[in-house]
């Protein structure tokens, strides 16, 4: 256990390191209110689609009430709601990894170097724990990401999960080196201190994408407007949905309905 | 650990990291040669091996992408990563990692010091040369996009037959709209908020400098993908790229997408740093009252871009899922929904115009009193009217979708807060009319663009509240009108207050005046010709002349021809203009460290200003814009004995 030195000056620009920490901390929570933005715009895009359930096609197709039953098209018609626990074991894995990284700040500032590296190698662990949990799930999903916006929502909040992992991780490997390596230190420590902030807000994603898609399952619009149905189409000579050939580079291409036919 | 010591800018005894090998290590053989060659390799190597992987359209599933637009889109990801790594940019966060961190010696390197003209094109992390940097890099996008424009007017002058195909027409219109958008916010943010804020608040340097490097060649790597994307079809929905249709373009709407995504992390990263730079590095006695407004209008602006564009980056990566995934975010058919991208979308879109123009009017506000040597007036309201637009920009979005069917019942809230943000704007219309009032008007080039942009503004504002009322838009949307009442803001406010601003700190950032004779004939031809161009597109517009086609009535005949007119006297100006600069850059005049004689910290500095911009960082004493006011100091100092004398300070 080393004790505090005189203050100590950040090597490129002469400044003390408490300045070059606080400067830290600002680029981070700005670093962060752009991120939090992007995970509402996923949050947001989910529970939209969740709320007006178009053309009944929210649900997997094996999930659907019977009206949306033809919109099956070349989506699977046996594909289903997700599990929710994974959500539960994902969030588990990446809050002790963050516990593990706060432990890792706490010790490295105390001065227990070894301890520290300790923690942040098990943060390190847990985080690859969890990126293979997450990978494993977005891997056996009962749906595919054509199957309903449901599916889509889904697998892309779980691929945000992985993004944020991803970064977490190389964060991680960088803060094992260099505690191992003694650059982060009982004075120099601020760079811990940082990973475990945006780790803590990583975690709060994570929660917000389980919660969501665990209590907004089922959507609560239960008689959507369903295309061919509406009634001024109804009298008129109904279309036929767009053929595959027709828009050959569009999302899938579509089966025609009863109503439509 | 070593123990080497050395002095950093007058701080002695530094400890140093060990030095591996010469100064900047591998960032030695690195520049934009590299990164195009590696680029260019990623590129090819990518597209290549998504070919061969990629089952051939005939057995993939019908909804499936055909096989060309897998290799684009690898191609673009390729060109991007590769390009960024051959400029050296991965090399600082794999350091980081391994935990060799930068030297002393190494920084001044990064920093480009001793490098001569070669720092331009390396990842150069001066905040002085990534300025200049985003000023060519600003000037070739604007290129670009002027030459789009030149073509779309061309084509409707043209009222006798078709130039251009209609595909080829559509590709016109959207890109020519995304690359004068991705200009236009770079404009004064890229240029004068990196080189001149750092200055300006008495710092050395960014907050991030190589953050700020980084920040540069993401936008010239995303520039790139958007250029592509005209030799693939190109991006035929307007720059708005509206989902479906984005989904059934040709694959140069991929392109647009990846430039997108690529460009909103270049913004975040620009605006954390700008941001961090402006909170935490301000000079000694530089408090809040005393900050330029320039630092506020810079400041304001990063603050809406860093919130809003994530919104508009996750539409694109939404909108690219549905497009080579298969998702169905957007496809009605399958439960997603074509508001949905519509919100995201405008989340972005209105703001950024504020996004724009806030920093514009903001460099006008800071020249103004040293033009007219007298103080802003009312500095406070005009701080006032920037914090009221970052305020209201977030509620504004859905003024765009009055017509699109989507909640009804929230279009009059939208209506009233589309209003309401005139009040704000107005405030900073006020306060330059204000300053006007009274001043010693010293007209040179950097006030005649004000001039220009006051008036401009002024009719933008005014025919911006009849589109963001309700009733009137029905008649007005998708409409002339709306195209030129968007071009007076964007480019009668933003591109003038833009011209004006660099003709004031060009002295500053290439130690030479900007040719007033050429550049003033350059900026009122420009002018003239706007307003040809763009008063005759209201005319259509009144007359109910549909925005985006190709083919229209006799009617309009004559404004369009006059349009047209008006477009290439505009061109012409621009063209005038550049020369001034090309010109004035490589042989003009060359200008004292303060030639307008301004009291802001950036013109305190020697010229040309050293790489650490200040041998001893300043203290401010003072608010800014005390021009003609006496300065109680200096009387303090030449009072004789036996005068009486106020103290400073003193109640």
């Amino acid at each position: 256990m080393s004790a505090p030195t005189e203050e100590t000056l950040f090597p490129t620009t002469g400044e003390p390191v408490a300045t070059i920490a606080r400067r830290g901390r600002v680029g981070l929570w700005l670093m962060i209110v752009a991120d939090v933005a992007g995970t509402i715009a996923l949050l947001i895009s989910y529970t939209y689609l969740w709320s007006l359930n178009v053309n009944g096609g929210w649900a997997p197709p094996g999930a659907r009430v019977p009206f949306t039953e033809s919109n099956t098209g070349p989506q699977k018609a046996d594909a289903t709601w997700a599990a929710e626990w994974p959500f539960w074991v994902i969030l588990l894995l990446v809050l002790l990894s963050t516990v593990a990284m706060w432990w890792s700040y706490k010790a490295v500032k105390a001065g227990f170097e070894a301890a520290a590296v300790t923690g942040a190698v098990l943060s390190t662990l847990l985080m690859v724990a969890a990126l293979i949990a997450q990978w494993i799930q977005i891997t056996t999903f009962p749906f595919g990401p054509s199957d309903g916006a449901y599916g889509s929502a889904v697998i892309l909040l779980c691929a945000s999960n992985l993004f944020h992992m991803l970064l977490v991780l190389f964060l991680l490997i960088g803060i094992v080196n260099r505690t191992r390596k003694g650059l982060i230190s009982q004075d120099v420590n601020y760079q811990s201190q940082a990973v475990s902030y945006y780790m803590t807000w990583v975690v709060v994603a994570v929660l917000l994408g389980a919660l969501v898609t665990t209590f907004f399952v089922e959507s609560p619009n239960t008689d959507p407007a369903v295309f061919g149905t509406f009634e001024t189409g109804a009298k008129s000579a109904p279309e036929a949905p767009p053929s595959p050939s027709a828009t050959p580079s569009s999302s899938p291409s579509a089966s025609p309905s009863p109503s439509a036919s | 650990m070593s123990t080497a010591t050395t002095t950093v800018r007058g701080v002695e005894q530094v400890t140093q990291p060990p030095q591996h090998g010469k100064p900047g290590g591998i960032m030695r053989h690195l520049n934009l040669g590299t990164g195009l060659l590696t680029g260019i390799v990623f590129a090819v190597g990518a597209g290549w091996i998504v070919a061969a992987l990629t089952p051939s359209s005939a057995t993939t599933p019908t909804f499936a992408p055909a096989e060309p637009e897998y290799v684009y889109l690898a191609g673009l990801i390729g060109w991007v990563i590769g390009f960024m790594l051959g400029m050296g940019a991965f090399i600082g966060p794999l350091r980081w990692m391994m935990g060799r961190d930068l030297t002393h010696d190494d920084a001044e390197y990064m920093a480009g010091k001793d490098l001569g003209v070669k720092r331009y094109f390396k990842f150069t992390t001066d905040h002085k040369v990534v300025g200049v940097q985003y000023l060519v890099v600003t000037l070739v996008i604007f290129g670009f996009g002027g030459t789009l424009a030149m073509l779309i007017r061309t084509e409707l002058g043209v009222t006798w037959s078709e130039v251009f195909s209609p595909e080829f027409y559509n590709s016109l219109i959207g890109t020519h709209g995304i690359a004068m958008i991705i200009a236009m916010i770079i404009a004064v943010s890229g240029p004068l908020g990196n080189f001149i804020v750092p200055m300006m608040i008495g710092a050395r340097d960014m907050a991030y400098p190589r953050l700020n490097a980084l920040s540069l060649w993401l936008l010239v790597a995303a520039a790139v993908c958007l250029i592509s994307s005209m030799f693939v079809g190109g991006m035929q929905d307007g720059w708005s790229a509206y989902q479906p249709l984005g989904s059934q373009a040709p694959p140069g709407m991929l392109g647009y997408q990846l430039t997108i995504i690529v460009f909103a992390i270049s913004t975040a990263i620009a605006s954390v740093n700008l941001m961090t730079t402006i909170l935490t590095m301000r000079a000694k006695g530089m408090t809040w009252s005393r900050t330029p407004i320039f630092v506020y209008g810079i400041f304001a602006s990063s603050l809406m871009g860093l919130y809003a564009f994530p919104f508009y980056q996750y539409s694109q990566i939404l909108a690219l899922t549905d497009r080579v995934w298969g998702t169905v975010f957007f496809n009605p058919l399958y439960g997603g929904s074509v508001w949905l991208y519509e919100n995201l979308f405008w989340l972005l879109g209105h703001p950024e115009v504020y996004v724009i123009i806030i920093p514009t009017a903001a460099v006008t506000l800071e020249l103004m009193p040293v033009f007219l040597r007298k103080p802003l007036f009312s500095y406070n309201f005009a701080i006032a009217g920037i914090v009221g637009v970052v305020a209201l920009s977030g509620l504004v979005w859905a003024h765009h979708m009055y017509m699109t069917g989507w909640a009804p019942a929230v279009n009059y809230p939208f209506m009233l807060s589309t209003e309401m943000i005139s009040i704000p704007v107005g405030f900073l219309v006020l306060v330059a009319i204000g300053t006007f009032w009274r001043g010693t008007v010293w007209t040179r080039l950097p006030l005649m663009a004000v001039y220009a942009l006051v008036f401009n503004k002024m009719i933008g504002g005014v025919t911006g509240i009849y589109l963001s009322d309700v009733p009137a838009d029905q008649y007005f949307h998708g409409s002339m009108f709306v195209v030129a009442h968007f071009h007076y803001m964007l480019m009668g406010a933003g591109l003038f207050g833009a011209m004006g601003g660099i003709a004031f700190y060009f002295p500053k950032m290439t130690g030479r005046i900007l040719d007033e004779r050429i550049g003033s004939i350059g900026l009122w031809t420009a002018f003239v010709g706007f307003q040809l161009t763009f008063g005759s597109m209201f005319v259509a517009g009144l007359q109910g002349m549909p925005r985006r086609v190709l083919q229209f009535d006799e009617q309009f005949n004559i404004s369009n021809w006059i349009s047209t007119i008006g477009a290439y006297i505009i061109g012409l100006g621009m063209l005038i203009f550049l020369a001034a600069i090309i010109f004035s850059w490589t042989s003009g005049v060359r200008a004292s460290g303060n030639p307008w004689g301004s009291k802001s910290l950036e013109w305190q500095t020697a010229q040309p200003v050293p790489l650490e911009n200040f041998e001893v960082l300043p203290v401010v004493t003072e608010r800014p814009y005390n021009y003609g006011v006496p300065d109680p100091y200096d009387e303090e100092l030449a009072a004789e004995d036996g005068d009486r004398v106020e103290k400073v300070g003193a109640s």
